[in-house]
């Protein structure tokens, strides 16, 4: 289990490792050159940022030992004073001490007492000498320093971009080596056979390494909880105790980057309408402190983050009436709703149980922003309530996802996504850098002609005849820019023709289902953050389409 | 504490008496009211945002985000040539999501539909005349006589029409739109995902 | 909709914590820059409604960064972040146009109370 402190714990100690690293590197660039600015610039930004982040974390020591580095540097970039005398060896003695209390934080133990180096410091920065003792090296000492291990950080920090760029990599090997286990059973060739299972092997638990790296405990999300609950219940003037489980539960990192603003909603709805006020609790018999249960468990694939209360229930009825009052859903409709279907519609844009808006769960939305980021995570979301005894919310995720960036592009009014991965370059061209080729139109893109074709006729034009032929007639006469997309595929590149480009944006694919999953233009399709759906393009098969349609 | 097992559990009651009773969805297509048995309707919902996706045939209005499922969404109207020739597509309308073995399907309809519960004794396998009605008999488990003159509900039978190859089957056309992959000149198998 | 901040510290401790704080109060952090550069490109590319500045970057200074922004963004709202006693460079900024300071180390109530004022349009403030 991590939690935030701890967080933030190691965050500090892997940052204030490097900084002493770079300190060291740059006093003795100091050293060697006293008019190095660089340096010198340097070692007071590492200082200052050693002092912040030591204060922070309440170690009061090594920010001071920092603070009066500081503004020794300072001092020495303001010309005040140079790198020069006692000065030098004081300075290198106080980065090795603050080595020491860095690792001593690292190690949980106290670092040892500091009192004389700053005295020697507050008098350096008052223009006094440093009293003997401190800047004298005992043989042990020197010893002790020149035999200085060199220690990196344990820890590497590795920005998600970076993991989410080898997934998808892993993804395009992952469909190679599917394409050699092919071809390896069509040729026969036993030798090519064995090598094919192993690369399937391999390449096999190297996607699942991959997709490891970036699963983290689950308490990384729920320990954030005890404070919001805390504030929400004092806003609210409620009693709640809250219990948190399954921290160490492991799930993706952008699962719960995802989710985090749905679990918030949920967490406080919770807090501000599920858990009765003290008086009114009694009142039902039930304790005055309200029950409030986070916790993560493993389910098959799934990973499940529950939200659990002992409060007033939903009122199923109440919910059905008011969901038809709101326009939310017809009396029709709703007749026909059994008690989940009617949970369900909580979930709906538009509706707000509570009457009065308050602070803490009326920020201007619903808990329909909860159901929107399940969906675009491919999640469900179920609801079990018993009325006067509780209600539990249980968001069911994927322990895994692969977020593909991706280029929208607008044709005909509608966004489509097309995966980063296989998008090459986007142009605007006049009309006069179209040319026709053979029924085919053309453009130069880096000394290489690139045939173009609108995007509209590929997904649109029905039947499996050639496309017309296009000539440069077929261009509007005025003075249109035409954006193209140009998509590469097995080195092969192809202009799209849309109307506009939209924006970049990561997305998640979820798989088209059945019966549409036969048709293969479509890699699937994401939810875009308005909830609404976009299809994802797939261009190696519209690059095959184009191949066999081309004029 | 609430029970933390959500357990998803049968939604509705199933027929007291499945032998005698049964319980029908009702709806409109073209003229004449159609049935389907309660237990294959997962829900009734206003249809939500529908997106257009092209090479699909005609009577495949789309696909809609239901509730975080993403399905297609079918105009059976169209699918059995039964709209009236010059009546729009409505603008307002209602999906019925039905399940298959492994997928969800809507259905979409122009009016609410209503439940109806009668014996099912009333039910007798489709006569003749039907068979003029495009492909629909095929997927007839039969047609209910109400009583009192109440007319007559044409009871469809989801699981024969549930195969996807049957959904996207167009009028009169005996294969689904072929997909292109075999004319490739290179074309990876697409992988399972793990 | 929550209030966009961009957080610009080149310390991804300080820039962590204070994430989690401004997250945790409600808002959408939506960029993080770690040095001067990176700065004038988020703040074109997030347009985020408030910006948390530090006094001292690796490549510019805090002071420079400000000026720039301001320069692309003349609205743009900006709030430094110093560690006592750099009052002259603070009091340069609020010249230059930022709203107001956060002394570090932070302290979560004054983090909030800073930058809520900030948003809702108060003068310069400490």
């Amino acid at each position: 289990m991590k939690s935030r402190d701890q967080e933030y714990r190691e965050l500090f100690m892997a940052e204030a490792l490097e900084y002493y690293d770079a300190m060291s590197r740059h006093l003795s660039e100091l050293e060697r050159n006293p008019q190095d600015t660089e340096a010198l610039n340097e070692l007071f930004r590492l200082m200052h940022n050693l002092k912040a982040n030591a204060r922070a974390m309440g170690f009061v020591d090594m920010g001071e030992v920092a603070h009066k580095m500081e503004t020794l540097f300072g001092q020495i970039r303001g010309q005040e004073r140079t790198f020069t005398g006692s000065l030098v060896p004081l300075t290198f003695g106080a980065v090795d001490t603050l080595g020491n209390m860095i690792r001593a934080v690292g190690a949980g133990q106290e670092s040892a007492d500091a009192h004389t180096l700053l005295d020697n410091l507050e008098r350096l920065i008052q223009g006094e000498e440093p009293i003997q003792a401190a800047t004298e090296q005992t043989t042990e000492e020197a010893d002790a320093d020149a035999g200085r291990k060199l220690e990196l950080s344990d820890l590497v920090y590795i920005p998600v971009k970076k993991l989410d760029n080898l997934l998808n990599l892993v993804g395009e090997l992952v469909i190679d080596r599917d394409r050699i286990l092919t071809l390896a059973a069509e040729i026969g060739n036993a030798a090519l056979q064995t090598t094919a299972q192993h690369l399937f092997r391999i390449s096999d638990d190297l996607q699942y390494s991959v997709m490891d790296v970036r699963l983290v405990g689950a308490g990384v999300l729920l320990n954030k909880f005890p404070r919001v609950v805390r504030d929400v219940a004092a806003a609210e003037n409620k009693q709640v105790e809250l219990t948190l489980a399954g921290q160490d539960v492991q799930i993706d990192r952008n699962v719960l980057q995802l989710i985090t603003d749905a679990l918030l909603h949920i967490v406080r709805n919770g807090v501000s309408h599920g858990l009765e006020d003290a008086a009114t609790r009694v009142a039902a018999g039930k304790p005055p402190v309200g029950q409030l249960r986070i916790s993560a468990l493993t389910e098959r694939d799934d990973v499940l983050i529950q939200v659990q209360d002992d409060g007033r229930g939903i009122n199923t009825e109440a919910v059905r009436q008011k969901a038809i009052r709101k326009g939310v859903v017809t009396a029709d409709a709703a007749a026909l709703l059994d008690e989940e279907g009617v949970w369900m519609l909580l979930f709906e844009a538009g509706f707000s149980m509570a009457e009065k808006i308050t602070d803490i769960s009326g920020r201007g939305v619903g808990l329909d922003v909860v159901k929107l980021a399940i969906d675009s995570l491919g999640g469900r979301l179920r609801v079990n309530s018993e009325l006067g005894k509780g209600t539990t919310f249980t968001l069911v995720l994927p322990t895994s996802i692969a977020v593909k960036g991706a280029l929208l592009v607008e044709l005909d009014a509608r966004a489509y996504a097309v995966p980063l991965l296989h998008t090459d370059t986007v142009l605007a061209l006049h009309a006069d850098e179209i040319f026709a080729v053979g029924g085919l139109l053309m453009t130069r893109v880096q000394e290489e002609n690139v045939p173009l074709v609108p995007l509209r006729q590929l997904l649109y034009v029905e039947g499996d005849e050639p496309l017309p032929r296009a000539t440069r007639a077929d261009l509007p006469p005025d003075d249109t820019l035409h954006q193209v997309l140009v998509v590469s595929y097995n080195n092969r590149r192809l202009g799209l023709i849309v109307d506009r480009f939209l924006r970049q944006q990561s997305i998640v694919v979820k798989p088209l289902s059945k019966p549409l999953d036969t048709i293969d233009l479509f890699g699937g399709v994401t939810l875009l953050g308005s909830g609404q759906l976009c299809l994802v393009l797939d261009v190696p098969a519209l690059t095959r389409l184009f191949l066999t349609k081309r004029p | 504490m609430a029970d933390s097992s959500a357990a998803p559990g049968s939604r509705r009651a199933a027929p007291v008496a499945p032998e005698a009773v049964v319980q029908l969805i009702v709806f409109r297509l073209g003229d004449e009211d159609y049935g389907i048995r309660i237990e294959q309707v997962k829900e009734v919902t206003v249809t939500p945002e529908v997106v257009k996706m092209p090479k699909t045939p005609p009577f495949i209005k789309g696909i809609a985000n239901l509730r975080g499922d993403i399905i297609a969404i079918v105009d059976l109207e169209e699918r059995f040539q039964l709209r009236p020739a010059g009546r729009p597509v409505p603008d307002f309308s209602y999906t019925l999501a039905v399940e298959a073995a492994d997928y969800t399907l809507g259905l979409m309809v122009r009016e609410v539909p209503r439940p109806v519960t009668m014996p099912v004794s009333l039910i007798e396998p489709a006569p003749e005349f039907v068979q003029d009605s495009g492909q629909r008999d095929k997927y007839l488990e039969g047609i209910a006589k109400l009583p009192d003159s109440e007319g007559v509900i044409i009871v469809l039978d989801m699981a024969k029409l549930l195969t996807p190859s049957e959904i996207m089957r167009l009028p009169g056309r005996s294969e689904p739109p072929a997909t292109k992959a075999d004319e490739a000149p290179n074309a990876p198998t697409p992988p399972e995902k793990p | 909709m929550n209030k966009r901040i961009l957080i610009v510290d080149d310390s991804f401790y300080m820039r962590t914590m204070l994430k989690n704080m401004l997250t945790d109060a409600g808002y959408d952090v939506v960029g993080e820059a770690a040095n001067g550069q990176q700065a004038l490109e988020m703040a074109v590319a997030t347009t985020p409604d408030l910006i948390t500045l530090d006094v001292i970057l690796p490549d510019n200074t805090g002071l420079d960064v400000l000026k720039g922004i301001r320069q692309q963004q003349p609205d743009a709202k900006v709030v430094m972040c110093s560690a006592v006693g750099q009052e002259t460079i603070v009091n340069e900024a609020i010249e230059n146009g930022a709203l107001a300071y956060i002394v570090k180390p932070f302290s979560e109530e004054r983090v909030l109370e800073i930058v809520g004022g900030a948003l809702q349009g108060d003068g310069p403030r400490a």
